[in-house]
């Protein structure tokens, strides 16, 4: 437990940053919904004169772009960036800083078992990531209630919204993976960016091309938001791809992290 | 002719006492102690010296150049060795060391050599993977190894094992006979009084003295040691300039610096059964400073 | 020229991955675009027709995709994203790190001035960008030959790289210049992500919104985009003089926070 709130305390300004600045992007992205949806309502009546198998090849169906929740889902892929980058940096950083700081040695002759150590990282950034979360959902309630002048489809919200952290999970899980395989990494930041903003792009070259091996690999389209509109709820392959990636990560992390020599300064 | 002349040196960080005022010369071809608790300010004032940070006031000089102003040349002719050594983990020891010479611009090669053979340092394994006290070898080799005119060292012993500490020591003796001034910062009194000629003494950011550590130990400060054959009173011996006093049973020790014939005198006034007196070693005298004004 | 040498050496490494990276993007992109080739006319014309938030929704922001070069142009965003990003890690990574990794105190007792290390490192950085530079130009035009089909592309793609050159090279004083500001070394990689992720979001906005156009000289990422490069508007000349301001202000404060900075060891 004391390590748990060590940890979450240690943490604590950069959570704080973090969900002000994805609640940031709710506030500036939803505030921009207003105008865009009168342009997206003049341009519905020229695009009908199109045919079906176009609007599927552009790759988003129009009909629930000029909605809120089509908008959303939009800037929601910047959200997720923001997101995964937090949730990577957090989990780099939250099992290599020990090395980095070279306070290992302080931490692992104290009576406590590695594994306590690594279920209290874990859970203190798990619990880190909820609570950005718990924020960044407030925020986009009060903000589509307000911008928007149609009902309000709380759960269908509450579904897209949950993926952020479901996504988080998965790259906190990618990061303290990659933070247990190589402690000495000086720049957490560059790492964790270079590789989001990369499965990023990957993201949006195989949502365009409609790639469905590509798909597998890039947890940002795992979550499938106007399948999530229509269908109210996830889709199930991608579930289990994700939630494999987070469990087989962990089983991974384990033994890695318990067996590590730890080397003095 | 003096190679460090420190002016009213200050650094102040924030509100926080870096070291006030602080003033003292360090001569040619001298070993200078600089001697002080730790958190006194030794590292803030060699750090000064030096420019890795600068003063709030004050400045100092180094072979009569300004340290700000002048410091590439200056720089030239200094070796430094800190309290903790970090160099770039993923060199080998030879790299680093090259890397260290090819800024000295002079051919240093067979200088390494020598130095990684005296203290016996394997030049081909990575910095990362040296323990403690070898990585401490490499700080010596790289300090040394452009054969400066004046060695700054930080606390440079501590990780060395005692017989690594002796040859350091004979190597910073041979490099002073060849006219090297050594600035030595420590706070281990014994290294101090082998090596040096004069100390600086600091507390709490402010230089408490400078002396010759000969004047330090003979002139000013005598150890008395006494046994009586009766027990005599506690503030027998309360006049000015008794310091450290103790007593246990017959047997009295203090610390006296002032008129000899004073303190003989009182001590004639008591039955002695025996009589110390002695030189005292450093320890004593810098206790003395360090507690003087708590 | 040691400290060039060195800086060269400890960033090769990096390099390589970056211009994997890049590489990656380049062919994986381009390969999509052959398996596009076809649905372009249709396409041409529903953009056309859009308006322009909704057209960067879509993510192709008014270019002829039936062209290689066209296809290229909505490529060329991704790519400045992500050179843009190693430009800003290594700016500000080269100067913390001596702080960072207590270096300093090897570095800075050497007989050389402050000055002179920032220029090597200045130097070092810039020759890093330049070959990341030139790895993204010679896949491109490779690629593009291949796909281009008698369309004239070589002189388009130069002006792309020098307006990416341009944005590495502000990119990358952002990064010196926040290392050099910040007095506490570890932090300035984050400032300068901070600061690179803002300019994005703040890109992605404009887009969205005519009304923010005025913000386009507060984000080096509107400078010089694809668009009117390749329809042969060449560089903006505004831009081009807001950047070399920018770059010459940015240095000038790299070195003078750097003379006057304590070393924070």
């Amino acid at each position: 437990m004391n390590m748990f709130l060590h940890e979450l305390r240690v943490y604590r300004k950069s959570t704080l940053v973090w969900s002000i600045s994805l609640m940031f992007l709710v506030v500036l992205f939803l505030l921009l919904f207003p105008s865009f949806s009168r342009d997206a309502e003049e341009f519905m009546q020229v695009l009908e004169g199109f045919p079906e198998e176009l609007k599927r090849a552009v790759g988003l169906s129009i009909e629930t772009l000029a909605t809120l929740l089509g908008f959303f889902s939009y800037a929601f892929l910047y959200i997720k960036l923001g997101g995964a980058i937090q949730a990577m940096n957090l989990g780099i950083s939250i099992v290599s800083k020990e090395t980095r700081e070279k306070t290992a040695d302080f931490l692992l002759t104290k009576p406590v078992t590695r594994s306590q150590v690594f279920f209290s990282k874990l859970f203190a950034a798990l619990t880190s990531l909820f609570l950005t979360n718990i924020a960044f959902f407030i925020t986009v309630l009060a903000m589509s209630s307000w911008v928007n002048t149609e009902s309000n489809n709380e759960k269908t919200l509450f579904l897209i919204c949950s993926t952020l952290f479901f996504l988080q999970v998965i790259f906190l899980a990618l990061g303290i993976l990659t933070g247990i395989i190589f402690p000495g990494i000086k720049s957490v930041i560059a790492v964790s960016l270079g590789s989001v903003f990369a499965f990023f792009i990957l993201g949006m070259i195989s949502s365009s091309t409609e790639d469905k091996g590509l798909r597998y690999l890039t947890p940002f389209n795992y979550f499938d938001n106007q399948y999530i509109i229509k269908n109210l709820s996830y889709v199930a392959p991608f579930v289990w791809t994700g939630m494999f990636i987070v469990f087989g990560a962990i089983a991974a992390e384990m033994p890695i992290y318990q067996k590590r020599d730890v080397h003095a300064g | 002719m003096n190679v460090i002349e420190i002016k009213n040196l200050t650094k102040t960080y924030g509100k926080s006492r870096g070291i006030i005022d602080v003033s003292f010369n360090v001569e040619e071809g001298e070993i200078f102690g600089f001697i002080g608790p730790n958190g006194a300010g030794k590292s803030t004032t060699i750090r000064t010296l030096l420019s890795l940070i600068y003063p709030t006031s004050g400045s100092a000089r180094i072979f009569g150049k300004d340290v700000i102003e002048s410091t590439p040349e200056i720089k030239k002719h200094i070796g430094y060795l800190p309290a903790e050594v970090f160099y770039y983990d993923n060199m080998k020891v030879k790299d680093l060391l090259k890397y260290s010479a090819s800024f000295y611009k002079k051919d240093c090669t067979a200088r390494i050599n020598e130095l990684a053979d005296l203290l016996e340092l394997d030049l081909n394994k990575k910095i990362d993977d040296l323990s403690l006290g070898n990585k401490k070898k490499v700080g010596i080799v790289q300090g040394l190894l452009h054969e400066p005119k004046l060695f700054i060292l930080d606390e440079p012993t501590s990780g060395l094992d005692p017989l690594m500490q002796q040859k350091f020591f004979e190597l910073l003796e041979r490099e002073n006979k060849k006219g090297a001034t050594i600035l030595f910062s420590s706070h281990i009194l014994s290294e101090v009084q082998r090596l040096c000629d004069r100390v600086a003494i600091i507390k709490e950011g402010r230089i408490v003295k400078v002396d010759k550590i000969s004047t330090l130990k003979e002139t000013t400060y005598k150890k008395f040691k006494l046994e009586t054959t009766k027990t005599i009173d506690a503030d027998y011996f309360s006049l000015p300039g008794v310091n450290q006093f103790e007593a246990e049973g017959n047997k009295v020790t203090f610390i006296y610096k002032g008129n000899i014939n004073d303190i003989l005198s009182k001590i004639a006034g008591i039955e002695l059964s025996n009589l110390w007196i002695e030189e005292p070693d450093l320890e004593e005298i810098f206790m003395n400073y360090y507690k003087k004004e708590e | 020229m040691n400290i060039v040498t060195r800086e060269l050496n400890g960033n090769r490494k990096s390099l390589i991955i970056w211009s994997v990276g890049v590489l990656f993007l380049i062919a994986s992109g381009m390969g999509k675009y052959a398996s596009m080739e076809g649905a372009g006319e249709t396409i041409n014309e529903l953009m056309n027709e859009m308006p322009e938030s909704l057209q960067a929704i879509m993510g192709t922001s008014g270019f002829d995709l039936s062209s290689a070069l066209g296809y290229y142009g909505m490529l060329y965003l991704y790519l400045t994203v992500m050179t843009s990003i190693h430009a800003v890690m290594l700016g500000s990574g080269i100067i913390a790190k001596e702080e960072r990794d207590k270096t300093a105190e090897f570095l800075l007792v050497k007989p050389v001035s402050r000055s002179v290390i920032i220029t090597a490192k200045m130097a070092a950085s810039l020759i890093n960008i330049l070959l990341l530079n030139a790895v993204a130009f010679l896949t491109s035009i490779s690629f593009l030959q291949q796909y281009a089909r008698g369309e004239e592309v070589f002189e388009s793609v130069t002006q792309l790289m020098m307006g990416m050159f341009l944005l590495q090279v502000i990119f990358l004083v952002i990064g010196t210049a926040a290392a050099a500001v910040h007095q506490k070394a570890k932090k300035a990689g984050e400032l300068s992500t901070g600061i690179l992720l803002l300019a994005f979001v703040i890109s992605v906005a404009i887009n969205l919104n005519e009304k923010l156009e005025i913000l386009k000289y507060a984000t080096p990422f509107k400078y010089f985009e694809a668009g009117p490069i390749i329809n042969g508007d060449g560089l903006d000349l505004t831009y081009l003089a807001i950047s070399t301001i920018l770059i010459i202000l940015l240095i000038a404060v790299t070195y003078l926070f750097y003379e006057k900075k304590d070393m924070n060891i």
